[in-house]
C-alpha cells in the first residue's frame, strides 16, 4: 500500500514539473490527503462499508415488510396496483372458520414439532456424548438429515407414506398387520401426525448439534466431584447437566419455534393443507390465498400479518438474547 | 442409591447403545428407501410385486432423470444462483461485519440489533410483498432476480456470524498494520480476512446450502422450467400428476449429495457456526 502511494505522488510531481506549474503539486497532494483522511475516518468508512448491507436489509426485508402492512388494507392482484378497502380483509378472515382452524393447527404443529424435536435432540446429544468406538461416525451420520434440502426430505417421506406402494404400507401389508392400506396423508385424523413425524426426522439434528456443543463445554471435573460425593447418574443429570444446558435450551427452542412455524415446505409437499384443512398452517394458508388460483395478495398478506405478532415476541426476545450472549 | 456406581454406569451405557441403535435405524430407513427406490425398475416399485430390496439393481432411473427431463437445467440453475448469491453476500457481509466490529460510528449498536432481527424474520412473512415487488421490477422468472432475493437472508446472517469472528481477532494486529502504513482496506484484506478464514468457510457453506435448499422464493418467483432451481423443479414434477417415483428418487439422491458432502467435510466448523447463529430448525 505504502509503495503504491509513493509511486503516485512521484508521478504527480514529474507531470507537474513538465507542465511547469510550481504551485500545483502541494495542492494536489493536499487534496489527495484530505480525501484519504476523510475516507479513512472511521465513521465515513463505516457507512461506506455498510451501505450495501443496509441496502439489502432495507430493500429486501424492511421495505417488503412495510409493504405487507399496506397490502392488508388493499385488494390487490399481482402486477396490478391495489386499491384500499379498509379493514375488509381482516373482517373476512376473522369470519372464516378456516382461519381459526389454521391458528389451532399452527399451534399443534409447532408445539408438538418443537417439543418432540427437543426431546429427541437432547437424548441423541446425551447418547452421542458418551464415549464409544466410532462415535464420530455415528455423530456425522445422525446429523445428515439436517443438511438435506427440506424439499427432498418431504418428497422422500411422501413416497414412504404412499397409499399403494409406500414403504410403511408395504411393510404393514407384508407382515399382515393391516387388511387395508392406511392413507397416512389423506386421512383427516392421521395427516397432522404424519407431517409432524417428518418435521421431527429433519429437525432433530439441529437440536442435537446445539446440545452437543453445550454438553462438551461442561467441565468433566464437575461430574468427578459429584461422583465422589456419591451423586447418582440421575442426580448428576438433574443438578449438573440440565442447569448448564438451560441457556442453550431457551435459544434453541425459540429459534426452532420461529423456523418451524414459518416453514412451508413440509406441509406444502406432503398435504398442501389438506385433507379438509386439517394440516393448514399460516404459511400454507397465506400461500394458497395469495398465489393459489385467486391471487388475492392482500388476503395472503393479512394472514401473514396476523401471524407476525406471535412471531415478533419470539424474535425480539431472541434478538436480545443473542446479542447478550455475544457480548459475554 | 442402591446401585453401585459401576452398575449405574453400565446401565447408562447399555441404554445409550440401544437408543443409539434405534436412532441410527430411524435416520437410515428414509435414506435407504430413497436409494433403493432409485435403483429399482417400475415393476419392483409399484403394485403386488413391490419389493423392499432392489432385486435387479438398475441405473435406468438416473438415465431417465438426466436425459428425459429438464433436471440438468434445474441443477445448472441451482448452481448459478447458489454461487452468485454466495459471492455477493460474502463481499457485502465482510465489509458490513468489519464496519460493525471495528469502526466507530454512531448507530453501530442499533445496526447489530437490526441484523439479528432481520435474519430472524422468516421468508414466509415476506414472500407476498416480495412477489409484488419483484413483479413490479420485472425480476420474476429470472435467475438474477432469485439471486438478489436470497441476499435478504444471506447478508444479515453472514454479517452477524462474521462480526463475531472479527471481534475475536486481536485488535493489536490491526493496529500494527495501520502503524506500518496499511490503510483500513489493506488491514481488512491482508490481516483480518486471512485470520478469519475458518469463518469465511462456514459462511460460504451456509449461504451456498441456503440457496441450494431454499424453496419458497424459488417456487413463487419462477414460472418456467428455464429458471427453476432443483427444489421447485422437483416439487413441480410431483404436482404434475404423473408420479414417477423411480426417477424422482434418483433426482433426490443427486440433489442431496452436494450439501451433504459439504456438511460432512466441514462438520466441525459448521457446528461451531451454528452455536453462534443458528439456522433452520
Amino acid at each position: 500500500m505504502i509503495n503504491l502511494r509513493m509511486e503516485t505522488s512521484e508521478m504527480a510531481t514529474s507531470t507537474s514539473t513538465s507542465i511547469r506549474l510550481p504551485s500545483a503539486p502541494p495542492t494536489v497532494d493536499l487534496r489527495e490527503k484530505r480525501i484519504a483522511n476523510f475516507l479513512l475516518r472511521d465513521s465515513t468508512l463505516g457507512y461506506i462499508f455498510l451501505a450495501p448491507a443496509l441496502l439489502v436489509i432495507v430493500g429486501l426485508v424492511a421495505y417488503p415488510f412495510a409493504n405487507a402492512i399496506v397490502m392488508t388494507f388493499q385488494q390487490k392482484t399481482a402486477g396490478a396496483p391495489g386499491y384500499f378497502i379498509g379493514l375488509r380483509n381482516y373482517q373476512e378472515l376473522l369470519a372464516n372458520e378456516t382461519f381459526f382452524r389454521t391458528v389451532f393447527n399452527t399451534a399443534v404443529y409447532t408445539g408438538f414439532g418443537v417439543g418432540l424435536k427437543f426431546c429427541f435432540g437432547l437424548s441423541m446429544a446425551l447418547v452421542l456424548n458418551q464415549e464409544r468406538r466410532w462415535n464420530n461416525l455415528f455423530r456425522s451420520f445422525l446429523l445428515i438429515p439436517w443438511a438435506i434440502p427440506t424439499v427432498i426430505s418431504a418428497l422422500n417421506w411422501r413416497w414412504i407414506y404412499d397409499d399403494a406402494s409406500g414403504l410403511i404400507n408395504n411393510v404393514l401389508v407384508r407382515l399382515n398387520l393391516v387388511s387395508e392400506t392406511i392413507s397416512w396423508l389423506s386421512d383427516p385424523s392421521l395427516a397432522m401426525m404424519s407431517v409432524i413425524v417428518v418435521v421431527i426426522w429433519q429437525g432433530t439434528p439441529f437440536f442435537t448439534m446445539c446440545f452437543l456443543a453445550g454438553l462438551q463445554a461442561i467441565p468433566k471435573e464437575l461430574y468427578e466431584a459429584a461422583e465422589i460425593d456419591g451423586a447418582s447418574v440421575l442426580q448428576q443429570f438433574r443438578y449438573i447437566t440440565l442447569p448448564r444446558l438451560q441457556p442453550i435450551f431457551l435459544t434453541a427452542i425459540m429459534l426452532s419455534a420461529i423456523l418451524t412455524s414459518a416453514s412451508i415446505q413440509f406441509v406444502y409437499i406432503l398435504t398442501n393443507g389438506g385433507p379438509a384443512d386439517r394440516t393448514q398452517i399460516f404459511p400454507t394458508l397465506a400461500y394458497n390465498l395469495a398465489l393459489g388460483g385467486a391471487q388475492r395478495l392482500g388476503m395472503g398478506a393479512t394472514v401473514s400479518l396476523f401471524f407476525f405478532p406471535l412471531l415478533v415476541v419470539l424474535i425480539v426476545f431472541l434478538t436480545r438474547r443473542m446479542l447478550r450472549e455475544r457480548e459475554e | 442409591m442402591a446401585l453401585s456406581m459401576t452398575m449405574q454406569r453400565r446401565a447408562v451405557k447399555g441404554v445409550g447403545n440401544i437408543w443409539l441403535f434405534l436412532m441410527v435405524l430411524w435416520t437410515a430407513i428414509p435414506f435407504y428407501w430413497m436409494v433403493a427406490t432409485s435403483l429399482k425398475y417400475d415393476r419392483e416399485i409399484y403394485g403386488f410385486d413391490a419389493t423392499l430390496i432392489p432385486h435387479q439393481p438398475t441405473l435406468a432411473n438416473y438415465v431417465t432423470i438426466l436425459y428425459d427431463t429438464p433436471y440438468l437445467l434445474f441443477l445448472r440453475n441451482s448452481i448459478i444462483v447458489a454461487v452468485g448469491s454466495t459471492i455477493l453476500s460474502m463481499i457485502i457481509a465482510c465489509l458490513g461485519a468489519y464496519a460493525i466490529a471495528r469502526l466507530n460510528f454512531p448507530g453501530r449498536a442499533l445496526l447489530a440489533r437490526g441484523l439479528v432481527f432481520t435474519y430472524l424474520v422468516p421468508t414466509s412473512l415476506l414472500f407476498i410483498p416480495m412477489f409484488a415487488m419483484m413483479s413490479a421490477l420485472r425480476l420474476t422468472d429470472s435467475l438474477h432476480g432469485l439471486t438478489i432475493a436470497y441476499l435478504g437472508f444471506d447478508v444479515p446472517f453472514c454479517t452477524w456470524l462474521l462480526m463475531g469472528y472479527f471481534h475475536s481477532i486481536p485488535v493489536e494486529l490491526e493496529e500494527a498494520g495501520l502503524v506500518d502504513g496499511c490503510n483500513r482496506i489493506g488491514v481488512l484484506l491482508r490481516i483480518v480476512l486471512p485470520l478469519a478464514l475458518p469463518a469465511l468457510v462456514v459462511v460460504t457453506f451456509f449461504s451456498f446450502t441456503h440457496a441450494w435448499n431454499e424453496f419458497l422464493y424459488a417456487h413463487v418467483f419462477t414460472s418456467s422450467d428455464r429458471v427453476r432451481t432443483i427444489t421447485t423443479g422437483l416439487a413441480n414434477f410431483m404436482t404434475e400428476d404423473v408420479f414417477f417415483w423411480g426417477p424422482l428418487m434418483a433426482s433426490t439422491v443427486i440433489s442431496a449429495l452436494p450439501p451433504v458432502l459439504m456438511f460432512l467435510v466441514l462438520q466441525r466448523w459448521v457446528v461451531q457456526g451454528l452455536t453462534l447463529g443458528g439456522v433452520k430448525g
